[in-house]
């Protein structure tokens, strides 16, 4: 399919949404009287004008939220790597940690958001820990799957050329690993915004979640600025996502996803 | 080109012609092909990659449609002919379902047929019998050799008794001594069913072995360049592939390959 | 070569297909500590031993400062959870029971929306790419949404988990029906099959494994919509006491929390998988 065929529409299907939004919160208010109509549903139009009217503050505040996440991804991305490195070359790493990144898995991370701030008490310090621990394990669990992907004709062919170890790793092993590796930074990159958030719940004083809050808190007359946070929030996730994307554009450009699709094979 | 056989026509083809665009320009698979296959014949068609071979067999199962000519397959057309399940097919791959057992890969045609369950699993039994595999009725496909898969897709592909049978290379991906053997039992069961073959092969003492008649196709583009006659008698034994007969039909149908290209 | 010399011919090749490291290694060496039964169970026990160990006589107090209140020692944790055991266990029920109840809504949802998407692609695949971007707005966002929407009970929260487990699934099963081998849907053509059949037959349950690929997914995901969902607003839960303990400063209770989510989160996992082998016997990765 060519892009325009898929651009048209999804663009057709998002208008349709947010028409019938409108007309539902129309309804809500106008006709059914609906208690707290316009909390539930509200204006999109109004929605929109606080969004414009706010930006600065929003950006400002996302901003804070959103370098934190950062740093924790970009923290616990590089530490999860290290660790598949470390478990490819040593069957003894392997065993110690495998059991316990695939438990981690299992576990609800997120939950630990409110821990992490109660130990430290420190905002920063606290978001950008529980982005980085977010990070962690699926980063070292894909990067993982992505290193032994290796086929062994490739081993071999690289042994018959007497390769170094560190050339079978940094020719052969790494670049077959980035796939793996970029599969888990794109789960990892929203959860990480999801984490930082949760965190400024807990009684942080700066930071996206911490207007969400406030502006829920307050009740009706703060309804229009509590979801432009939330577009914010989502917005945030779907950037979060897009950078890595894009990242992995570049640096890993030979997927099948990312060829064109030609005539038949 | 006439065939000696006076049977019935069950397949001809008029001037097919099959043609598409790839990268902006165009390419011609097929040009111009026609030929007569008779009732009960076992026919191939030969010919080394991009001859058109596949695409012919692909336009007789109502796969794919022709850019020109006509076709008729037992009496319709190739569309009629398919929603009647006058054919069945067999491909590379076995194309077994993983979570089917092999009884009910074979029950499949069947059971889209609204077939009752009882009758089904007889047939199906039947076939098993047929190509010599009753024993593995409820294995997975997958604890099953290559070779004893494509038996059960050709079991499956007999399930609705079709008066063709069309099999696109069932045996290049097996190795020789397997397919040797494939051949001999292919004919085997052909003789009790007796129905029309068509048979799509890179293979020319594959094709030798097994037809009344071996039609050559060419490439660039894919044309017919010769239709060669074996006067083999049946049935067909192993020995004969060491015989002088066999032999000087294989160099005839290669030479026939060098005119063509 | 034939016949019934199947098994031994794949035994055979298998034996071959034992990588390049067995070759490798010179013969008539031990088999490696950590390839042993007793290494790949006791390492990582050990590991764990070791650490809860190390915390316990305080020895990440002293590397990272801590003060005991801050970091409640695992002897404190195991305490607190044997004195409140009813609790915790009345509230881990709670919370699984929203788990589960939102992660069937919302894994049907999104077999539905893959199943229209697969059906008319043209259309369908619109809803697809909703789902998707739903997936997007973090749960920290959809949880007060759906307060407001379904009210303060335990409503509120199966709505979360619904929307949270549903874009994984509907990508997974759009993916599941749609990697079809060609010469299957040609085969199918062959048979003069109707859609609807093609559907039944085929695609359906070859999605299966993607299927419970998502809810494996979806198992853990869930467990995180239903503690944020009561993190927000909630008056029993596991997520209600956690955010509670830790605004009162009673860490324990909120470690033991933490530690009851934990198990439950991973019984739950256990039990899809188990569910898993038996649904999908056939798949390549279920055989030994």
């Amino acid at each position: 399919m060519k892009a325009q065929g898929r651009v048209v529409p999804v663009l057709a299907w998002g208008a349709a949404i947010l028409v019938v939004w409108e007309a539902v919160s129309w309804y809500l208010l106008e006709v059914a009287e609906v208690q707290m109509a316009q909390s539930k549903l509200p204006y999109v139009h109004k929605v929109l004008a606080t969004f414009g009217t706010y930006g600065g503050t929003l950006a400002a505040e996302g901003w804070i939220t959103f370098t934190n996440a950062a740093w924790g991804f970009l923290t616990g991305g590089a530490a999860g790597a290290l660790l598949a490195v470390l478990m490819s070359a040593s069957r003894w790493m392997e065993r110690l940690a495998f059991p316990y990144a695939v438990a981690s898995q299992m576990v609800p991370i997120l939950g630990l958001a409110p821990i992490v701030f109660g130990i430290v008490r420190n905002e920063d310090l606290a978001r950008v820990l529980i982005a980085a621990y977010i990070t962690f394990f699926p980063v070292a669990l894909n990067m993982l799957r992505g290193l032994r992907s290796v086929s062994p004709a490739s081993l071999e062919l690289m042994r018959a050329c007497a390769a170094s170890p560190w050339n079978v790793y940094w020719k052969l092993r790494f670049p077959a690993s980035l796939p793996g590796l970029f599969s888990g930074l794109k789960i990892a990159a929203p959860l990480a915004v999801t984490g930082a958030i949760l965190v400024e719940l807990m009684g942080a004083s700066r930071g996206i979640g911490v207007i969400m809050l406030r502006n829920l808190y307050y009740g009706p007359s703060h309804v229009y600025m509590f979801w432009s946070t939330v577009i914010v929030g989502a917005l945030l996730g779907i950037a979060s996502y897009a950078i890595v994307s894009g990242i992995e554009r570049i640096a890993a450009p030979w997927q099948p996803e990312f060829r064109a699709k030609g005539g038949d094979s | 080109m006439e065939s000696t056989a006076t049977l019935t026509p069950e397949i001809q083809l008029e001037h097919v012609t099959m043609q598409y665009e790839s990268g902006g320009s165009k390419v011609t698979a097929l040009q111009d092909v026609s030929l007569t296959i008779a009732k009960g014949e076992f026919v191939s068609l030969l010919g080394p990659s991009g001859c058109g071979k596949t695409t012919l067999l692909r336009i007789m199962a109502d796969l794919i449609e022709p850019t020109g000519g006509e076709l008729k397959v037992a009496g319709k057309t190739a569309r009629e002919a398919r929603l009647a399940q006058k054919y069945g097919i067999v491909f590379q791959n076995p194309v077994l379902y993983d979570w089917r057992r092999v009884k009910s890969n074979i029950t499949l045609p069947l059971e889209l047929r609204g077939v009752p369950r009882a009758e089904r699993n007889k047939r199906a039994m039947e076939l098993l019998e047929l190509v010599g595999l009753a024993k593995f009725a409820n294995h997975y496909p997958w604890q099953l050799s290559g070779g004893m898969q494509q038996r059960v897709a050709i079991a499956r592909a007999l399930a609705m008794e079709p008066e063709i049978l069309l099999m696109d290379e069932p045996f290049s991906a097996l190795d020789e001594f397997t397919r040797e053997r494939l051949n001999e039992e292919l004919l085997a069961i052909w003789s009790k069913v007796q129905n029309t073959v068509v048979f799509v092969t890179h293979s020319i003492p594959e094709a030798v072995f097994l037809s009344d008649r071996v039609f050559v196709l060419s490439p660039h583009p894919g044309r017919l360049s010769a239709v060669v006659d074996i006067p083999l008698p049946r049935p067909r034994t192993k020995e004969m592939r060491n015989s002088d007969e066999f032999f000087r039909l294989i160099a005839r149908i290669r030479d026939s390959f060098e005119e063509g290209v | 070569m034939d016949g019934g010399l199947a098994t031994p011919v794949k035994a055979a090749e298998a034996a071959q297909e034992q990588p390049a490291a067995a070759a490798a290694k010179p013969p008539g060496s031990r088999v490696r500590f950590s390839d042993s039964a007793a290494g790949r169970i006791g390492l990582p026990i050990a590991a764990g031993a070791l650490f809860i160990a190390l915390w316990e006589l305080q020895a990440f107090h002293r590397l990272l400062n801590l003060r005991v209140y801050q970091l409640p020692l695992p002897s404190a944790i195991a305490r607190t959870i044997r004195d409140n055991f009813d609790i915790l266990l009345s509230y881990a029920g709670y919370t699984l029971a929203e788990a589960v109840l939102g992660m069937l809504i919302g894994s049907a949802l999104g077999f539905l929306v893959a199943l229209a998407a697969t059906a008319w692609p043209r259309r369908g695949s619109g809803s697809l790419f909703i789902v998707a971007s739903l997936n997007a707005v973090p749960i920290v966002a959809l949880a007060p949404i759906m307060n407001l929407w379904f009210g303060s009970g335990i409503g509120s929260r199966i709505a979360v988990v619904a929307v949270t487990t549903m874009a994984a699934m509907a990508i997974n099963a759009h993916k599941g029906m749609n990697m079809v081998d060609p010469l299957a849907l040609d085969l199918m053509r062959s048979y003069a099959a109707r859609k609807r059949q093609v559907f039944r037959y085929v695609r359906v349950a070859g999605s299966l494994p993607y299927v419970f690929t998502a809810l494996k997914i979806n198992t853990t995901a869930s467990m995180i919509g239903a503690i944020v969902g009561e993190f927000f607003v909630s008056s029993r839960g596991l997520g209600y006491l956690l955010s509670n303990s830790i605004k009162v400063a009673k860490m324990p209770l909120g470690w033991s929390c933490i530690v009851m989510a934990a198990v439950a989160g991973i019984l739950f996992y256990l039990i899809v998988e188990r569910l898993e082998k038996v649904f999908i016997r056939w798949h390549p990765s279920q055989r030994t």
